[in-house]
């Protein structure tokens, strides 16, 4: 059996690769701000989020949110609106600065009293005809540090959080490329 | 494992019928014990109802007549003779300082029997001949093999004074008021004790009132604020060994999934609230009843144990549960019984849940006839139990129960506030991220709304008028209640919360116009 999946999707099989699974679940953990950005409630908070202290601004500079002071303080006093590629921008660099801001506190949670218990719902074969489906069962597993995949998560490093995850799962054993591709992953922090 | 109890059971088989009182003493004799008929069938491995038969004149039968007969016995010999409790007399080598040893020493002067079938001794497990004052022994202690260790965990170790202080916790469920009065044989206890963690809430209380120094509103306050944990790690305790696994994070269907942040998702919980349109003339008295731990009792129920699965077609399949896209059976019995859907303001298809379901299912069936079956559409079930929470709502209420009787309002706080809050943060609550079961949620608590509907029903079927069912534990009713609902704190019975007088006199019928109007007082 190949250890990845080369071509997911082929013969019918439905869900989503376990590390984006992981990050939906971290982002959900690490709450924030509900309210979308095209909303003026969700965009003053984010704005507000990010220009709060000098470490927001310079954080916010990081994340890519490269426009003016005085554009920043037209947006706050709504002389201004941001255009769509600003919104746009203006959603990355909050969640970037929000995970960033969190990951040290989730990170302490995911990694107290000897790590956290992850179910992995297995991914979703109703579509695929009946001989080439296979026995897939719903594993749990318990992850004990989460230093890497927390790491990765924050700095919005895909590939990184990917590779973090697929070496955890590898715990799961020989079966493990079957976990590659999953309908939801769940844990608690 | 005794190598006797096979023996035993077999002497038992071969031995002549054991002699039974008669129906009425026997159930004097349980009453008097103050044991409930769930108690004695749970011990004897039989339904509550068979205990109620046989003590309505129907004789048991072989191997469960024996233990009948020995229950019966055992009672018999406790209760007419001495009101004061009395501890068997395999207790006095361990206990010498108790008070109630200084009977047991003399008891060897009461009756002694000789049995023809030989029964389990208390000292030993072994099969004796004889019985002294009720309970089977060997007469020569040198034919008591030495293995009494086992059996003799004491019932009431904790000295007198041991809590001074925490007097109003009640004691702790092993320290349980008749455990005391129990004998104790260690190859046959007509009693088991309950395995499972049930003195993890005393403990708990116990342990926070020790920190609080007995600071009643202090002690409250913590144990509220740590209650969905608790619960969590009572849940987890309860599951130990279990043979399902509780599935904390599925994959969760769209209408499950709240619409809005502050919004709700697309699931009917059919939570009644009806007020009957037109009393029967004259003036009524209403009684305004409480259902004890709704919620409590609603832990019972078909919870779907995995993911939820799609599935479409008018087939209910009964070892499944989940939500269900249905389109409801008219109800024509508005006038007098409440719509098991609830009121809903719009007509067409809707989402419901399995106890819902399961009612209106039960209503259309030929029992009720009622109403018409519901019409399936979709669902997204799992495969259910409905021993899941089985274990962890027996710890609740064994807790519960004990705090009552010891009038222990601490303990009966933080346990109400377990279950309830358990139940309203299962959800995509952030309060309890350790468990996100939107559907268990709703289910329970369509559970508790369709427990009160069929005790509308049956409040209505033993002839009483239902005025009004509202929420999850509120009934309102005209006429004798007494005699439909028993009354207490207890689950399984009803609290008067209300009595007030609606309707209109006969005479006045004219000028008003017959709306309610002495409710809410």
């Amino acid at each position: 059996m190949p250890e990845r999946t080369i071509d997911f999707g082929k013969f019918g099989a439905r869900g989503i690769k376990g590390s984006d699974a992981v990050a939906r679940k971290l982002d959900e953990l690490s709450g924030g701000i509900v309210t979308p950005v095209t909303v003026k409630r969700g965009l003053m908070a984010r704005l507000h989020y990010l220009t709060k202290t000098e470490h927001s601004r310079r954080a916010a500079r990081d994340a890519g949110l490269t426009v003016t002071d005085r554009t920043l303080k037209a947006w706050l006093d709504e002389r201004r609106s941001p255009t769509k590629a600003n919104l746009e921008r203006i959603e990355a660099a909050y969640r970037q600065v929000r995970r960033q801001n969190v990951a040290r506190h989730l990170l302490r949670r995911l990694n107290a009293d000897g790590g956290t218990r992850v179910e992995i719902h297995p991914l979703n074969q109703s579509q695929v005809p009946r001989p080439l489906q296979r026995m897939v069962e719903y594993r749990t597993m318990n992850v004990r540090r989460w230093d890497r995949i927390v790491e990765a998560w924050a700095s919005g490093d895909h590939q990184g959080l990917d590779d973090a995850w697929e070496d955890t799962i590898v715990d799961l054993g020989s079966q493990w490329g079957q976990y590659e591709y999953v309908t939801n992953i769940g844990f608690a922090a | 494992m005794s190598d006797f109890d096979a023996i035993d059971a077999l002497l038992a088989d071969v031995g002549p019928q054991a002699e039974l009182p008669p129906p009425d003493v026997r159930r004097e004799l349980r009453e008097q014990a103050r044991l409930s008929k769930a108690q004695v069938a749970r011990a004897l491995g039989v339904s509550p109802s068979t205990v109620g038969a046989w003590e309505g004149g129907r004789d048991p039968s072989d191997e469960i007549r024996a233990k009948y007969a020995y229950l019966l016995d055992g009672l018999a010999a406790k209760f007419p003779t001495e009101p004061a409790p009395e501890a068997p007399p395999s207790e006095d080598e361990d206990e010498a300082g108790d008070e109630s040893e200084s009977e047991a020493g003399d008891e060897a002067g009461d009756e002694v029997e000789s049995l023809v079938a030989p029964e389990a001794c208390v000292l030993c497990g072994a099969p004796a001949t004889h019985r002294v004052a009720g309970f089977a022994q060997h007469l020569d202690p040198s034919d008591c093999r030495p293995a009494t260790a086992t059996g003799t965990q004491p019932a009431g170790t904790q000295p007198a004074g041991a809590q001074p202080k925490t007097k109003s916790t009640g004691p702790a469920p092993e320290t349980a008021p008749h455990s005391a009065q129990r004998p104790r044989s260690p190859a046959k206890r007509a009693f088991q004790e309950q395995s499972g963690p049930a003195d993890l809430i005393g403990q708990t209380v116990q342990a926070a009132l020790a920190e609080h120094r007995g600071d009643v509103e202090a002690t409250l306050a913590a144990l509220l604020k740590r209650a969905i944990p608790d619960a969590m790690r009572l849940l987890d305790e309860t599951r130990k060994g279990a043979r399902y696994d509780i599935v904390a994070h599925p994959w969760i269907p769209d209408i499950l999934r709240k619409q809005t942040s502050k919004g709700a998702d697309r699931i009917w919980e059919a939570r009644p609230k009806w007020t009957r349109h037109e009393l029967p003339p004259g003036r009524h008295e209403v009684t305004a009843l409480d259902i004890n731990g709704a919620y409590l009792s609603a832990l019972k129920t078909h919870l779907p144990l995995g993911q939820l699965e799609h599935s479409a077609g008018f087939a209910h399949d009964r070892r499944r549960a989940g939500v269900h896209l249905i389109t409801p059976p008219a109800w024509e019995h508005e006038a007098v019984l409440p719509n098991p859907i609830g009121n809903r303001d719009e007509p067409g298809p809707l989402w419901v849940t399995e106890p819902t379901l399961r009612l209106l299912l039960r209503l259309s069936g030929p029992k009720h006839a009622l109403c018409e079956p519901p019409e399936i559409h979709e669902s997204y079930t799992s495969g259910a139990t409905e021993n899941l929470l089985e274990k962890f709502r027996v710890a609740l209420k064994e807790a519960r129960d004990t705090a009552i009787a010891a009038d222990d309002e601490v303990t009966l706080e933080y346990v109400k506030a377990m279950y309830s809050k358990f139940v309203s943060t299962m959800g995509e609550s952030n309060y309890n991220r350790e468990l996100y079961r939107p559907d268990w949620m709703h289910i329970i608590r369509s559970q508790a709304f369709s427990n009160l509907w069929m005790k509308a029903l049956k409040a209505h079927d033993e002839g009483l008028t239902v005025v009004r069912a509202m929420g999850t534990d509120e009934l309102h009713v005209i006429g004798d209640w007494h005699r439909v609902f028993p009354e207490g704190r207890g689950v399984t019975e009803v609290k008067m919360k209300d009595i007030y007088t609606a309707g209109v006199d006969a005479a006045d019928a004219v000028d008003d116009t017959g709306d309610m109007s002495g409710e809410e007082e």
